[in-house]
């Protein structure tokens, strides 16, 4: 019998080998990665996890653990969830990144990211799970520098924090075996929390720690960028998440919500407030994510019962607003040659669904009306206005800068072009951004979409153990 | 009479105490210091070598074995990457001028490396880490202090990247002594050579920037 974690991790790896030799012929990579992930995603969510199947002619046991040594994969119902989330994302960047020209070696180092993810998640001892996180931002390297010789700072930056995290970790979960052994103690606890706190802090990288989102922006391809972000920080929310609801005494020893709601509304505010000053497309898109991502981190420091459903919408409709913005600067930059605003001039008259998607996710990420972002932005602003309004001001205030910034974005778009031709968007292009464009109109006027897949998950991801 | 690994380094034993610490440390203050990238490499080497021989102390020397193995992989890979941006012998280029090149002074560096000494020998005594020998808290202390402090000063990944792994090497003494599991060494070597490739790569992206400038400027 075969069982689930094995198969995935296996398929992946043998795939990202394949992908790696077939690099060259990129339309025959991309479509093979996106098919192959998309067809993982489909498998997971509907094959069960309490019986074996038959697949191939092999019994095939999706939910039962594979064990090595004090070791173990395990794929519960929550890390299905993410796991669908991030290979169903995959599937649709694979795609995005063909078109959008960000580089070859991305389809084979993308396969490998995603395993690295899935170990993150299905990890046991849970105090391990943060090392899958570090390997992650060590492999980043290679996508994001993606074989250029150039500035480096994007790529060691993505590395360094989450490299100095792991020892916390480990001595972590040092004190927490040694905590039952003297039960009148709370010594050991204590120390725990704040190491795990501390290693934490370094894994989510919120403001001032944020250095590697702008570097990573301003380096990466745009694409490339977003689709490290929305899985690393998707899978390191989960992470948190099941520190928090595997250990108790965590929340109750250093007020995590506390501290997770200013970290989140920092980030956001700084985010917020520095979208409007770049200068650069790429920052642009960067400081705008990292606006997002703050209010993500206010949803989970909420934890009430609303908190939880809601930070699991915005997960899913962040995806959506960034991956269009992303699409949109990387459409701009590759026919502009540049993605500085002085010389993006008359792009829309050559790329009109390029600079379209380039507003909308912006607007999306701000959580304007109809766009992705809205119902659930508009969820979570009220949330966080019971807890206390002038937060709630804040969120709205770096929403403003995004939103100011997407403007400036989009009118450096309009003029004259550039003596230089400027070759027409392409179809695919056009009708990729007008996809994403749409699909965000969709769940702008229709958020009810969305109920189904954030109710399945919420249960499972709500009472997650080790 | 065949004298097997182990009792190669219970013979050494002796050895392995103070004057490795040492050793240890001043590879360490080396790495910080030095620009030339051979001499940041042999640091790294010397660190190597004393933080193996500090963990045949702590855990099976077969393991700690392996910290000689994978520091010299990695110092190999930084070797081919650096030599691969060293000048041209029919380059004239002037010494400051050549990869790697720093944002600050080395006279700099060695005033930070004391300062930092003499912050170390003022709080070495009240640190309190469990498990560990007075001994090994020190050149944990020293190879973290003199780590953290590469990365501060150093944005050339070759030297940052070696500080990284100093600070990791000297974290490692703490974690094995807690966690003597197979498991976890095979991890974190295994790790730190995925992070020496990593930083091998990145030497070389950044130093041909640097090449290409210079051809543009000339």
């Amino acid at each position: 019998m075969i069982t689930g974690p094995v198969l995935l991790l296996a398929i992946l790896v043998i795939a990202a080998v394949a992908l790696y030799v077939l690099r060259r012929l990129e339309w025959v990579a991309s479509l093979l990665a996106a098919a192959l992930t998309a067809l993982v995603a489909f498998a997971l969510w509907n094959l069960p996890l309490d019986a074996p199947t038959r697949l191939a002619g092999r019994i095939v046991a999706v939910g039962q653990a594979v064990v090595w040594e004090d070791i173990s994969l395990h794929i519960t119902p929550a890390s299905r969830a993410l796991l669908v989330f991030l290979f169903a994302t995959a599937a649709l960047t694979f795609i995005l990144v063909w078109r959008t020209y960000q580089g070859r070696t991305f389809y084979p180092f993308g396969l490998a990211l995603l395993a690295l993810w899935s170990v993150a998640a299905l990890l046991q001892p849970l105090t391990l799970a943060p090392f899958a996180i570090v390997l992650v931002s060590i492999l980043s390297v290679f996508v994001i520098q993606a074989g250029r010789a150039g500035e480096t700072h994007g790529a060691w930056r993505q590395l360094l924090f989450p490299t100095l995290s792991i020892p916390l970790f480990i001595v972590a979960a040092w004190y927490i075996d040694q905590a039952p052994l003297n039960p009148d103690d709370t010594t050991a606890y204590r120390v725990a929390s704040w190491l795990l706190i501390a290693g934490f802090v370094l894994l989510l990288q919120p403001a001032p720690l944020h250095v590697a989102i702008p570097a990573v922006a301003g380096q990466a391809p745009p694409v490339v960028a977003a689709f490290l972000w929305i899985g690393g920080q998707s899978v390191t929310l989960f992470l948190l998440q099941r520190f928090l609801v595997t250990y108790p005494w965590l929340s109750t020893a250093v007020d995590s919500a506390r501290w997770l709601l200013w970290l989140g509304v920092f980030t956001a505010v700084l985010g917020g407030v520095l979208t409007f000053a770049q200068r650069r497309l790429g920052r642009l898109v960067g400081y705008a994510s990292l606006y997002d991502y703050g209010i993500l981190i206010v949803a989970l420091g909420l934890r009430g019962t609303a908190g939880l459903p809601t930070a699991i919408w915005l997960l899913l409709t962040r995806t959506l607003s960034l991956l269009t913005l992303a699409t949109g600067a990387a459409a701009i930059r590759h026919y502009m040659a540049s993605d500085r605003l002085e010389r993006v001039s008359g792009a829309v008259s050559r790329l009109p669904w390029a600079v379209i998607a380039m507003i909308v996710g912006g607007f999306g990420l701000a959580g304007l009306p109809l766009t992705a972002q809205f119902s659930s932005r508009w969820a979570l602003l009220q949330l966080v206005a019971e807890e206390d309004p002038r937060w709630a001001l804040l969120l709205l205030f770096g929403a403003l800068g995004v939103v100011l910034g997407s403007v400036r974005a989009g009118r450096a778009c309009f003029g004259s072009l550039p003596l230089a031709p400027v070759e027409r968007e392409s179809h695919s292009v056009a009708l990729l951004c007008a996809a994403l464009v749409f699909c965000g109109l969709l769940l702008g006027l229709f958020p009810q979409l969305l109920t189904g897949p954030v109710a399945a998950v919420i249960l499972p991801l709500s009472v997650l153990g080790p | 009479m065949a004298m097997s690994l182990t009792d190669l380094f219970h013979q050494l034993s002796l050895l392995i105490g103070l004057p490795v610490v040492l050793l240890a440390g001043a590879g360490a203050a080396i790495i910080v210091i030095a620009r030339d990238w051979r001499v940041a490499l042999l640091g790294y080497t010397v660190v190597s070598i004393g933080l193996a021989l500090l963990f045949s102390q702590i855990i099976p020397t077969q393991w700690a074995l392996l910290q000689i193995i994978v520091g010299g992989l990695i110092a190999v890979m930084l070797y081919l990457s650096a030599s691969q941006l060293r000048p041209k012998p029919h380059e004239l280029v002037h010494w400051e001028a050549r990869w790697p090149r720093m944002a600050s002074l080395t006279s700099f560096r060695a005033l930070t490396v004391g300062l930092a000494a003499a912050i170390f020998f003022l709080v070495h005594e009240s640190v309190q880490l469990p498990q560990l020998e007075s001994l090994f808290r020190d050149a944990l202390l020293w190879l973290v202090l003199m780590g953290l402090l590469g990365l501060a000063l150093h944005e050339e990944p070759l030297h940052a990247g070696l500080s990284l792994l100093t600070f990791l090497g000297g974290a490692e003494l703490l974690l094995f002594t807690l966690t003597q599991r197979r498991m976890l060494v095979g991890m974190m070597f295994g790790g730190q050579l995925l992070l020496g490739l990593a930083v091998s790569y990145l030497v070389l992206a950044h130093g041909l920037r640097a090449r290409v400038s210079d051809g543009e400027a000339t």
